[in-house]
């Protein structure tokens, strides 16, 4: 499982640190031929959002795992410990059946994606979808491990 | 139905659900019920985030982090304490100081408070300041930095309202610089009843060198502001274009970057972004189903059947948003409210770019409001200080940023003067 998570892990950042040169590099590109060339190429911004959707993606699970997403702890505070850890993983599992339900459904949205081009590059939309396949499977991922880790804890 | 999304959301936020799937599952609650096909989910996710405007958010934390990692908030610091140091309570008018010229890097108040907090917290604890006082000049101070350009916020409701992003950067600036000013009166009106500490006053050349230190960094906010608003740069091309000069300056001037820590800086910067990119996504299926059950127009038919009269109306809209911001956070809390009550808003003849500022500074100082203000949590636990010590001492702060936020309600053109003068 550990050999998995850091596997996991690692293709996520890899994929989150390539998307993101990716979005700069394509936006400096863009920056670059509106001064110093003639015509500005037309799929810059398509290729600078494709990228950026599938950084976003990638770091989502990221995200997850090192508690990068905002709650509220008024409340929580005032629980006891056992309260705590029943609460915790209350929140994994309705996090997991949410991503969930989005992997599932965004292979329906490829699909959807398959006969429609992009504006400029005319690519398939299902590969710019793909992303939240990515985004939804990656957060799955790592609520999957907290909710195991939290119910291993609580035996 | 519509209360049935709604109390889920709220029922999510009170058991600590992170806001964004707070907002995700009250969605699905609600799809479930309808009985709308679950395939709405990643259609509303994706067409949320594949936004070309919101690629500068990624952008503008990176170029705030990179910039950053060359020791730029000590260098800020030094600055402002070198400037002001030398007037009672200068440590106090530094930190605000600090804050004021830090925006322009960051953009956001929570990490304004934790990075400037970690260093000025302790240090006017040493000098004698009081804690809480401390803590909550920082937190206070904090919240001038979602106003003052390159603003997250504003960008955001940009992106929600299709308004220009260069007109809302400038629409921020004078308000922000008001509500610095204001604090740092307060923080000089207290410092001398209790008779705080200040410096010995620097020299020229002390002030010269200080400057030259951050002169790199402040003249990234100049190459943002200016490059949006003489229409050289989108603001996702100057952020990108921040990026850039943020390298450039990280490597050959501070050489502080190295392969190593850019990769984690990148890394750091993308799951910031991603978190606030998921709270975008499902806040636009959340909007969608607003949209589909008719809540905006309920919400302005209910304000507008109190009253037309449109400071009448403003107060309502203050009254409300202040609530929420002191609950919720400014990302969340705007992508929910900001277009529905944009509509009461224009009802009443309100500029849109006004209302937005007014939206932004009231979601701010919630930041600071009591209890659950979330600025001071953070200040609070960097000075290890209770929280009721650091609320208390917050008041007159709140009081200054109120007071502000009534000038900018009343008179419009401390918002719109500049977009006027430069963007007309």
């Amino acid at each position: 499982m550990n050999q998995t998570t850091r596997l996991i892990t690692y293709l996520l950042r890899l994929g989150t640190l390539l998307s993101a040169a990716g979005f700069i590099a394509s936006t400096l590109i863009q920056i670059y031929a509106r001064f110093f060339m003639e015509s500005a190429p037309s799929w810059t911004e398509e290729v600078a959002r494709f990228f950026f959707v599938y950084a976003m993606s990638f770091a989502a699970g990221i995200a997850l795992k090192d508690h990068y997403y905002v709650s509220l702890d008024v409340f929580y505070n005032r629980l006891n410990d056992k309260q705590k850890s029943r609460l915790r993983v209350g929140i994994s599992l309705c996090t997991l059946v949410l991503f969930l339900i989005l992997t599932l459904f965004s292979v329906q949205f490829i699909v959807l994606g398959i006969p429609e081009k992009s504006p400029s590059l005319g690519l398939t939309m299902a590969l710019a979808f793909g992303s939240m396949f990515i985004m939804g499977a990656s957060v799955s991922f790592y609520a999957f491990i907290d909710t195991i880790n939290l119910l291993k804890k609580q035996s | 139905m519509i209360g049935v999304l709604i109390i889920v959301f709220i029922v999510g936020l009170i058991l600590r659900f992170p806001i964004a799937f707070s907002l995700g599952f009250s969605c699905l609650v609600y799809v479930l019920l309808a009985g709308i096909p679950l395939i709405v989910l990643p259609m509303k996710m994706y067409s949320g985030i594949d936004v070309f405007i919101l690629l500068s958010i990624p952008g503008f934390i990176l170029a705030g982090n990179l910039m950053n990692a060359g020791g730029l908030t000590e260098k800020i610091i030094g600055f402002c304490n070198h400037l002001l140091g030398h007037i009672r309570g200068g440590l106090a008018l530094a930190n605000i100081g600090a804050s004021m010229l830090f925006a322009g890097i960051s953009g956001t108040a929570v990490s304004d408070t934790a990075s400037i907090g970690a260093i000025l917290i302790p240090a006017m604890k040493k000098e004698g300041y009081g804690a809480g006082f401390s803590c909550s000049v920082t937190a206070s101070s904090s919240t001038v930095g979602p106003i003052i350009p390159p603003s997250v916020p504003m960008i955001i409701a940009a992106t929600l309202t299709g308004l220009s992003v260069g007109r809302l950067f400038l629409a921020g600036a004078v308000p922000g610089l008001l509500l610095g000013i204001g604090l740092m009166v307060v923080a000089y009106y207290i410092s001398a009843k209790k008779n705080y500490p200040k410096h010995p006053r620097s020299s020229l050349k002390q002030v010269g060198r200080a400057f030259v230190d951050t002169f790199w960094a402040l003249l990234m906010t100049f190459i943002i502001l200016f490059g949006i608003i003489g229409g050289v740069f989108t603001p996702t091309e100057a952020s990108i274009v921040a990026v850039f000069y943020a390298l450039l300056i990280g490597t050959l001037v501070y050489r502080k970057l190295n392969f190593s820590n850019l990769q984690s800086i990148v890394l750091d910067s993308m799951k910031t972004s991603a978190s606030l990119m998921v709270l975008v996504g499902f806040a636009n299926l959340f909007g969608w189903i607003l949209i589909t059950e008719r809540f905006p127009q309920l919400i302005a038919g209910a304000i507008l059947d109190f009253s037309t009269n449109k400071y009448v109306v403003l107060l309502l809209i203050n009254l409300l948003l202040i609530f929420v911001g002191t609950f919720m956070e400014t990302i969340a809390a705007l992508l929910i409210l900001f277009p529905i009550l944009l509509k009461v808003a224009i009802a009443v003849e309100v500029d849109p770019v006004h209302f937005a500022v007014i939206a932004v500074l009231n979601l701010i100082i919630g930041l600071t409001t009591p209890p659950v203000g979330v600025c001071l949590f953070v200040a609070s636990s960097i000075g290890k200080v209770s929280l009721t010590e650091v609320s208390r001492a917050t008041m007159p702060f709140l009081a200054v940023s109120l007071l502000v936020l009534v000038l900018v309600t009343l008179f419009p053109d401390l918002a719109l003067f500049l977009p006027r003068l430069f963007m007309d």
